[in-house]
């Protein structure tokens, strides 16, 4: 999930803060600290993570464009001038397009608004904004919620009190609301000094920057893992089952599936499974010191040479073309599989199915797949040449089926041509002659629509008629059959228009089959 | 699948089609069909037979199959459909079972009625009773409901009961349609207090009720179009006013994209080639080709990444509204099926036309098994493929493709992290234990001996467990695995139970090792990393035998038949005297000491430690036949005839307190030992100990300082 940090970098950020032995400490001070240790938190626990920088006053600015190098972000952070006035609706629309712009509308995005609580004044203030909520059309619409999934992580400068003694907190908590409940509120909690920004800042890498690690197991062979990015909790229908669907962290292949069987499956997402090493425990936050990376440095050395689970269930993978179904939660899988980037460099790759017991149509509920020792046969055929899935549905759907429609005329016209068609090819065609002019009579007797069974009768007797005279004398007994029954059907009467009957071809002397 | 934001139990789960079945409505809707057309090469001078119409009946009937023919397609489950038919009584053709939801049953009950009677008393036909019988039967509970209320136990309040009554009918007047509306109103009323105190039935949440009118093309229309107004808290209705014929079809449409969440694609350039022709269409001349358009419909999910774009912004718009078709063009080259696309979500269609042929040419492609990439028509020229269409099973799904920019692009490659610098994986052996751990759907269902249903998955993950008692990962880790001689064997011991022949199987596998040793055939001992000759032959035999007794006794607890295996590999397997292996013992580590200062004694000692490491729990588990009789050479060999109770052997025994003849294990153990210290410093707390005891956290007692974190330091050596 990226991140976009939102700074305010308006004159009240420039408000200054009593904090001792220093003077002219401001609160954009405290803001960029904040920032500086989430920045350095990502460079090491994160690294993976792309983060564009956004300052605003009356207007925005892209600082940095998406970057994982974070120096970069540090570096932006210290060279912020002072402007204006707050305007977030602006600011919040600048976001939405850097964020579509660079990922569209379906990737899932964080947005870190730092903010002083003076929400503005006048025209582009947050109040006006909200004010004017309801009187927007489709050109001026409200930047929330996102129209990409979002969180939007709002870190006050300020503390609570100060807040909530004018309306800015109400408005901020508007603003998650209209994010669809999607974020939270951080405030500083007592006096504004570097160490409360720190712990502010502290709960918001809890709540989305903690790298999410696993165990990846296959029978007795495991490993530990760190999945990025860190899986969202899914809810799949808020009335049935509102909580969130969480998954385990223990993540247990169940079972291998050919890539062509499992066939490009929708997913809710997809991450990075990357082996880590055991016992590093020491590495938690903020430890950057020289040695220590120079220690880490010989551990991966180390770390490298150590067989790894992942890395040889990644090259089998690959080289057989399968991908591993993956149990995530109860009634929750997924498939782990090995996938290269444009420059040849592969890895494994975890994709999140839908929450359910049957994400897949053509695979079945996933708690009815077994291993093949159970067949008599090996279902994939001894030379690897069949397969048992796909799934066939129970019911076919209308375009597997032939159905009947004759909502345009074409579609009528088309059908009473092929039994003309037919007719014309008696008694070679007598089997698909019956066959069309029964489909035809099943759906006229459905709709209801008898004058169509007469027509086509009379259309039949004319045929009869028009026989050339070196015709076979079995199209002659056959027309007037046909025509005859459909006839008796267009009465509507019970004993001739049952659905279920089919008219047969007439026994003649000359149908000796 | 993926159904959006929809909630299952939204007004779209039920669906009750009210169906006037009047006398009125045999009238002909006044708007013809040729069906006679004469094809060019008939004779001249032969009048076409007359056109004819649909009844207002037909019309309504077929428009109304039309509309669950495409919610059929696009939700086969969850979205169910009852169809009334209503005239001096009313008639339910369908349940909410499962089995009556498809077209042929619903085609087979309207047969079955018919179409109604022109001569019928028009005083006692009613829409009426339907409409009553509608409500009725939205309080029935569908299969869906009563599992998701059974399911969520005391949260079966949750599981809403919400439904959409369409009524199609010929109303008299704007007062003749509201009073339709209040009998609606007034029996959702009486229906819920029935169903309040009943356990079989739901009361009716949310209702939206759906008239619409239709008359005869050219007529005026009596009734005018309302849009949606809430009648009570429960009950909403709206009324279309439709002319019948094609108009009433088109409106159907609208609706069921607009009730279902729909939206329409159309694939444009579908070049129909020979190839493609598979239908029967004779006359059609087979080497024209052509490029064709076939429009989709499916869930509108499929262009999320549409909304995005600018103009076709997603509206707040209350009034709802059908957007335009989304066009995407057919792509060539195709894709090919061991391709894993990165899929955001996959969508049932229901082609809009579905018998044309152009529809029919292309469902018929896919339902082949071929796929086929869609691409966004882009004004720069620039191609992006957003979308794919391929069948699974007979049934047709537009994928929806990632075609943003990756938030996991360059990620570091699976070669510099853990384990990254191993380059003897035993990749094609873990291949080979996928393919016998692939997945099969299975359809029947088997019990275990308790009664409880036994879970195929289940099966699948106890399967794996099995499969990986004994797995090493790398190929310098094993030897028996690399031994074709054991492949019977390995096949067959991580089995759930053996045969006969399996196990004779085993044995076999044994007897052919113990020839094999016999012969001093060479065995595929890794050297890698060693320097020299690598360990002797029959130190090779002894590694082997010890690993695939690991392998055999990871297995023992399956069953007798595994635990005679054990039996037999232990009866025949080398164990060499331990005289003999000392004198070997010995031998070897003149000749490695004289190399060991030069050599780079790490890899090598690490091999040492695991060979150690196995020996020692290899002994701690079993008993030693320490007989030099034991060695048979013959396959016919008896069990070993005496065993001695096993040495019980301290693991970190110093070596001077065994007496009497060494264990092999101790012998090692004290190498280990010297060869160890000699290479680190002796840890603080070991070398001040009292009987191997040494106190911990000293330094609280003290100042704590400085001094605790030297003691840190050290330890951590």
């Amino acid at each position: 999930m990226p991140t976009v940090v939102v700074m305010d970098v308006s004159l009240s950020m420039t408000r200054p803060v009593p904090v001792e032995g220093t003077e002219d400490f401001q609160r954009k001070h405290l803001a960029a600290h904040g920032l500086t240790m989430l920045f350095e938190h990502m460079a090491t626990n994160y690294k993976l993570e792309f983060t564009a920088l956004v300052v605003f006053s009356s207007l925005w600015e892209l600082m940095v464009p998406f970057t994982r190098d974070y120096n970069t972000l540090q570096e932006a952070l210290s060279n912020i001038d002072d402007y204006d006035k707050t305007c977030l609706e602006s600011a919040l629309q600048g976001v939405s397009s850097v964020v579509q712009q660079e990922w569209g509308a379906s990737t899932p995005c964080q947005v870190v608004l730092v903010t002083d609580g003076c929400l503005g004044i006048g025209r582009g203030s947050l109040h006006h904004s909200l004010a004017t909520l309801n009187q927007r059309g489709d050109s001026n619409r409200f930047p929330l919620p996102f129209p990409f999934p979002s969180k939007l992580y709002i870190m006050c400068m300020a503390n609570l009190e100060e807040l909530q003694s004018s309306d800015s907190l109400d408005c901020l908590e508007r603003l998650i609301d209209l994010n669809n409940g999607e974020g939270q509120i951080f405030t500083i909690d007592g006096p504004l000094c570097l160490k409360n920004v720190q712990s502010m800042f502290g709960k918001l890498i809890d709540v989305a920057y903690t790298p999410f690690h696993a165990v990846l197991k296959c029978g007795n062979l495991s490993t530990d893992v760190q999945v990025f990015p860190r899986p969202e909790p899914v809810v799949t229908d808020e009335e049935i089952e509102p909580v969130p669907k969480v998954i385990n962290t223990e993540l247990e292949v169940v079972g291998f599936i050919d890539i062509a069987d499992i066939s490009s499956p929708p997913v809710l997402s997809r991450h990075l499974v990357l082996p880590i090493a055991l016992n590093k425990e020491g590495d938690d936050v903020g430890t950057s010191l020289t040695d220590e990376v120079e220690d880490e440095n010989s551990a991966n050395q180390i770390a490298g040479k150590i067989p790894n689970f992942c890395v040889l269930l990644h090259g089998s993978l690959k080289v057989e073309g399968m991908v591993a179904l993956v149990q995530l939660g109860p009634e929750w899988h997924g498939i782990l599989y090995s996938q290269a980037d444009s420059k040849k460099k592969s890895n494994l790759m975890m994709s999140l199915f839908e929450p359910g017991p049957e994400p897949l149509p053509w695979l079945g509920k996933t708690l009815q797949l077994g291993p093949i020792s159970d067949a008599k046969e090996n279902p994939f055929g001894d030379e690897d040449n069949k397969s048992p899935f796909p799934l066939q549905p129970k019911s076919k759907r209308s375009y597997a089926q032939n159905v009947t429609v004759w909502i345009k005329p074409s579609g009528l016209q088309t059908d009473v041509q092929k039994i003309l068609r037919n007719a014309r090819k008696l008694p070679e065609k007598t089997q698909t002659f019956y066959k069309e002019l029964n489909r035809l009579r099943k759906a006229a007797l459905a709709f209801g629509f008898l004058d169509l069974l007469k027509g086509v009768s009379e259309m039949l007797e004319r045929e009869c008629t028009l026989l050339p005279d070196n015709a076979h004398p079995d199209a002659a007994f056959q027309l007037s059959h046909a025509a005859a029954q459909l006839k008796l059907a267009s009465t509507g009467s019970s004993a001739h228009s049952v659905y279920g009957l089919n008219i047969a071809p007439l026994q003649t002397d000359f149908s000796g089959r | 699948m993926s159904e959006g934001a929809m909630k299952i139990f939204s007004e779209s789960h039920k669906t009750v089609f009210v169906v006037d079945h009047c006398p009125y409505m045999a009238e002909s809707c006044r708007q013809h069909v040729e069906f006679d057309m004469l094809t060019k090469n008939r004779t001249q001078g032969i009048i076409p037979l007359a056109a004819i119409s649909k009844s207002l009946w037909t019309c309504v009937v077929e428009s109304a199959m039309e509309y669950c023919r495409i919610m059929y397609d696009i939700y086969p489950f969850k979205k169910l459909v009852n169809f009334i038919v209503s005239d001096s009584c009313s008639r339910i053709l369908n349940s909410w079972a499962h089995e009556d939801q498809n077209l042929q049953e619903l085609m087979e009950a309207l047969a079955l009625i018919g179409p109604p009677n022109p001569r019928a008393d028009p005083e006692c036909c009613s829409i009426l009773h339907g409409l009553v019988a509608a409500v009725e039967t939205l309080c029935k509970i569908t299969d869906y409901q009563h599992e998701s209320r059974t399911l969520l136990l005391e949260n079966a309040e949750r599981v809403a009961n919400r439904g959409r009554i369409i009524c199609l009918t010929n109303a008299k007047s704007d007062s003749h349609v509201q009073m339709l509306e209040e009998c609606v109103n007034e029996t959702i009323h009486d229906q819920n207090k029935l169903a309040a105190g009943s356990d079989h039935l739901m009361q009716i949440q949310k209702c939206e009720l759906v008239l619409i009118h239709t008359f005869p093309v050219g007529d005026d229309s009596l009734v005018s179009d309302r849009p949606r107004k809430e009648l009570s808290p429960v009950l909403t209705s709206e009324v279309h006013s439709v002319r019948a014929g094609r108009h009433l079809a088109t409106k159907l449409n609208h609706l069921v994209q607009l009730h279902f969440d729909l939206a329409s694609t159309t694939i444009t350039n579908i070049p129909m080639k020979p190839t493609l022709t598979v239908c029967d269409q004779e006359e059609q001349h087979a080497n024209t080709s052509a490029n064709y358009d076939v429009e989709l419909l499916h869930h509108k999910e499929a262009h999320v990444e549409f909304a995005k774009s600018g103009e076709g912004h997603v509206s707040n718009s209350r009034e709802p509204s059908l957007k335009e078709t989304v066009t995407l063009k057919w792509c060539t080259p195709r894709t090919n099926s061991v391709e894993l696309h990165y899929c955001i979500g996959a969508f049932r269609i229901s082609p809009v036309d579905v018998n044309s042929r152009p529809s029919s040419c292309l469902t018929n492609f896919l339902l082949n098994g071929r796929s086929v990439l869609l691409e966004q028509p882009r004004k720069s020229g620039s191609k992006v493929i957003s979308h794919m269409l391929s069948s699974h099973g007979g049934e047709i799904f537009l994928h929806t493709l990632s075609s943003s920019r990756s938030i996991l692009e360059d990620p570091p490659s699976i070669s510099e992290g853990c384990g990254g610098r191993v380059t003897d994986y035993r990749i094609t052996d873990f291949g080979e234990f996928m393919k016998e751990n692939r997945l099969m759907p299975v359809t029947e269902s088997r019990y275990q001996m308790d009664g409880a249903l036994d879970v195929p998955l289940g099966r699948a993950k106890d399967q794996l467990e099995r499969y990986t008692r004994y797995w090493p990962m790398i190929i310098s880790q094993t030897t028996i695995f690399n031994m074709q001689a054991v492949v019977p064997l390995a096949n067959v011991i991580v089995k759930e139970s053996l045969t006969e022949d399996d196990m004779l199987n085993c044995q076999k596998t044994i007897y052919n090792l113990v020839d094999m040793e016999r012969k001093n055939d060479p065995l595929p001992i890794s050297t890698a990393g060693t320097r020299g000759k690598g360990p002797k032959r029959d130190e090779q035999y002894r590694i082997m035998w010890n690993e695939l007794e690991t392998l055999v006794r990871a297995h023992i607890a399956t069953s007798d038949k595994h635990q005679r295996v054990l039996e037999c590999l232990l009866a025949c397997r080398s164990k060499p005297p331990e005289e003999e292996e000392r004198k070997k013992r010995g031998r070897k580590r003149e000749d490695k000491e004289d190399k060991s200062e030069k050599a780079s004694k790490e890899h090598d000692h690490e091999k040492k430690w695991q060979e150690s490491e196995r020996l020692k729990s290899i002994e701690r588990e079993k008993e030693e036949p320490t007989e030099a009789e034991v060695i048979k050479d013959s396959p016919d060999s008896p069990e070993p005839p005496n065993k001695k109770p096993r040495i019980s052997v301290e693991d970190v025994a110093p070596a001077e307190k065994s007496k009497g003849p060494m264990s092999l294990l101790a012998l090692w153990t004290t190498r280990i030992h010297t060869a160890n210290s000699r290479k680190h410093q002796e840890f603080y707390g070991r070398l001040n100990s009292v009987n191997n005891k040494a106190e911990l956290y000293q330094h609280l007692k003290e100042e704590n300082g400085s001094e605790s974190v030297e003691n840190g330091k050290a330890s951590r050596q």
